[in-house]
């Protein structure tokens, strides 16, 4: 049976780049797939492309390309990549520019571009399209329409097939569903196309996709296997050995550290869901209620059984806008009495703010070491601990508000009780609000290049 | 019957999507999970969670792998980019979670315990 070995080599901006290093180098890998992108990035991207039309993606690409590229060239492995982010033509041309300085070519990358949606927004909303929040119900974006600073569609494989058929090396992404960079291959090699017929094969490649696509996550990273793991500073990254009918091994880097076993796959096929029935990504739908999890070898584990529903009519599209400031302080307070002094502290600060006349839209104080995350459903206990924190966090309409936090929980310095210790002072942040949509997948207009270093 | 904890008889892991936090639950063994199946309960969870779980408290069931996915509902301050939560993303909301206590029976209990111990002694590191 025809077997696909891919790999994910990156799950979000500043991840470890050795550990993809080491599987290109160790394994049999075919491709690898690197997500660079959160919900938050692509606003942060936007923002750096405005200021300057060369930037908005992600640069750590050119570091990452510059390690990479000597090692898959020679071994033919294909990366996928959406480090492109909200420029991924300009992405693409920083690596050409690799290419030929370590003289690696010729390659054909593949550039996929379009999920930026936010150009023809309102041209979708007069076709009667409405931007129904899916969090809160909210029917359209009419209130927040113009704090809007981004709009990205999750889209999905469609043109990164379309360039490895092009003969593509590499395909660089803008926000392509992180699912994607793994369906993508895998439908290539395997000859899928989005017709009932393939239906739960592409849902086993979202599934799996699923449980590979966070790195270090299924190979002992925030693990309950943590007391296990073998090595767990040189932990490997996952890969998949993927056969005709869906089923797969989930396995890592050849001599690596970390660990995959049933355990491990079970928590990350679980990780960031809301409904394992109906898994939506762009490309299809997993249902996770038929899947059967079997150890085959030391870190080798089978998933099999795998199913689910064609892909829907609609792609999920984020809407970040601004929302105001956050601001923050810490402060930390030894015996004797450090939960008096944390609790004496929080009653300063709230004076304080009443004097000054400072409104808040939401306040949250936090005693570190006590209920910073257990919170109202710890119970605190009346002793003398060696040392409480106390963290203050307001969310306000303005900077000059949010600022106020900051500044009064430094003045605890020299006027709170007696030892009380800090660290730099942390500085005010925007706020990007996200507003989670649907648009229809028809409406977005994705498309794609092949760019040919000679 | 006896008193325990959840993180007796199951693992339990968190993440967020948007202002909702998934805590996956992972049955030590199949008995485990069909009592923890009647056992955990909407009510339960969000009367643990006091005042930190806002809206519904929806819970799916994997018995194929004798898990279940639990949604809290409104749990995250409004999700990660705008909450004032120092866990902005609800990861310590899985281990919150593994201190409720349930009544089980003490055969069951002892059952995940012997569970727990062949993992450790399975994977343990030389």
């Amino acid at each position: 049976m025809k077997k696909v070995v891919i790999g994910s080599g990156s799950a979000f901006w500043g991840d470890m780049l050795e550990p993809a290093v080491e599987m290109a180098e160790r394994s049999d890998v075919q491709y690898i797939g690197f997500d660079h992108l959160a919900e938050l990035t692509m606003a942060l991207l936007n923002r750096m492309k405005l200021r300057n039309p060369e930037m908005g993606y992600v640069p750590d690409i050119i570091p990452w390309m510059k390690k990479l590229l000597p090692v898959t060239v020679p071994k033919g492995i294909k990366m996928m990549t959406n480090a492109g982010g909200a420029n991924p033509l300009q992405a693409a041309t920083e690596v050409v520019k690799v290419i030929k300085d370590l003289n690696l070519g010729p390659m054909k990358i593949g550039v996929v571009s379009g999920d930026d949606v936010l150009p023809y927004l309102d041209d979708i909303r007069k076709q009667g399209w409405k931007f129904k929040n899916m969090d809160t119900g909210e029917e359209d974006i009419d209130r927040i329409r113009d704090r809007i600073v981004a709009a990205n569609a999750y889209t999905g494989a469609d043109e990164i097939i379309t360039e490895l058929k092009n003969g593509a090396d590499m395909v660089i992404t803008g926000r392509v569903s992180d699912n994607a960079l793994y369906v993508g291959p895998l439908m290539y090699e395997f000859g899928w196309e989005y017709t009932d017929e393939y239906v739960n094969q592409i849902a086993a490649a979202v599934t799996i996709g699923h449980i590979i696509e966070c790195s270090a996550c299924v190979t002992g990273g925030m693990s309950n296997m943590w007391k296990v793991s073998e090595r767990p500073w040189d932990m490997g990254f996952p890969i998949l050995e993927v056969f005709e009918n869906g089923d797969a091994i989930v396995t890592k880097t050849p001599g690596s550290g970390g660990i995959v076993n049933p355990w491990t796959v079970k928590e990350h096929l679980i990780y960031e869901v809301i409904d394992p029935r109906n898994y939506l990504m762009p490309d299809g739908i997993g249902d996770f209620s038929t899947i059967k999890i079997e150890e085959v070898g030391r870190n080798r584990v089978k998933v099999s059984n795998l199913s689910g529903k064609k892909r829907p009519d609609t792609l999920k599209l984020c809407i970040g806008f601004q929302d105001g400031y956050i601001g923050e302080g810490q402060a930390l307070f030894p015996s004797p009495d450090a939960l008096e002094k944390a609790r004496f502290s929080e009653k300063w600060l709230r004076e304080r703010f009443k004097k000054l006349g400072v409104e808040f839209d939401e306040l949250r104080i936090d005693y570190i070491g006590v209920n910073t995350l257990h919170g109202d459903a710890a119970e605190i206990e009346d002793k003398d601990y060696n040392e409480v924190g106390l963290r203050i966090a307001g969310k306000a309409k303005t900077k000059k508000a949010a600022e106020a936090v900051r500044r009064e929980a430094t003045h605890l310095w020299t006027q709170g009780p007696v030892g009380s210790s800090f660290g730099t002072p942390m500085n005010v942040r925007p706020v990007i609000a996200l507003w989670p949509t649907l648009v229809p997948r028809d409406m977005v207009r994705t498309e794609s290049q092949l760019m040919e270093v000679k | 019957m006896k008193k325990v904890q959840l993180k007796e008889l199951a693992y339990a892991r968190s993440g967020d999507k948007g202002d909702v936090c998934n805590v996956g639950i992972m049955a030590k063994t199949k008995n485990v999970y069909n009592f923890l199946e009647k056992a955990i309960t909407p009510e339960k969870v969000k009367a643990h969670f006091k005042g930190m779980v806002k809206g519904d408290v929806d819970i799916y069931p994997l018995p194929n792998i004798d898990c279940m996915n639990l949604a809290l509902r409104r749990s995250l301050g409004g999700g990660a980019t705008c909450t004032l939560r120092f866990d902005q993303t609800g990861k310590s909301m899985g281990p919150v979670l593994l201190g409720m206590e349930l009544e089980a029976d003490e055969a069951l209990i002892e059952e995940a315990q012997q569970a727990e111990k062949e993992v450790i002694q399975k994977y343990r590191v030389s």
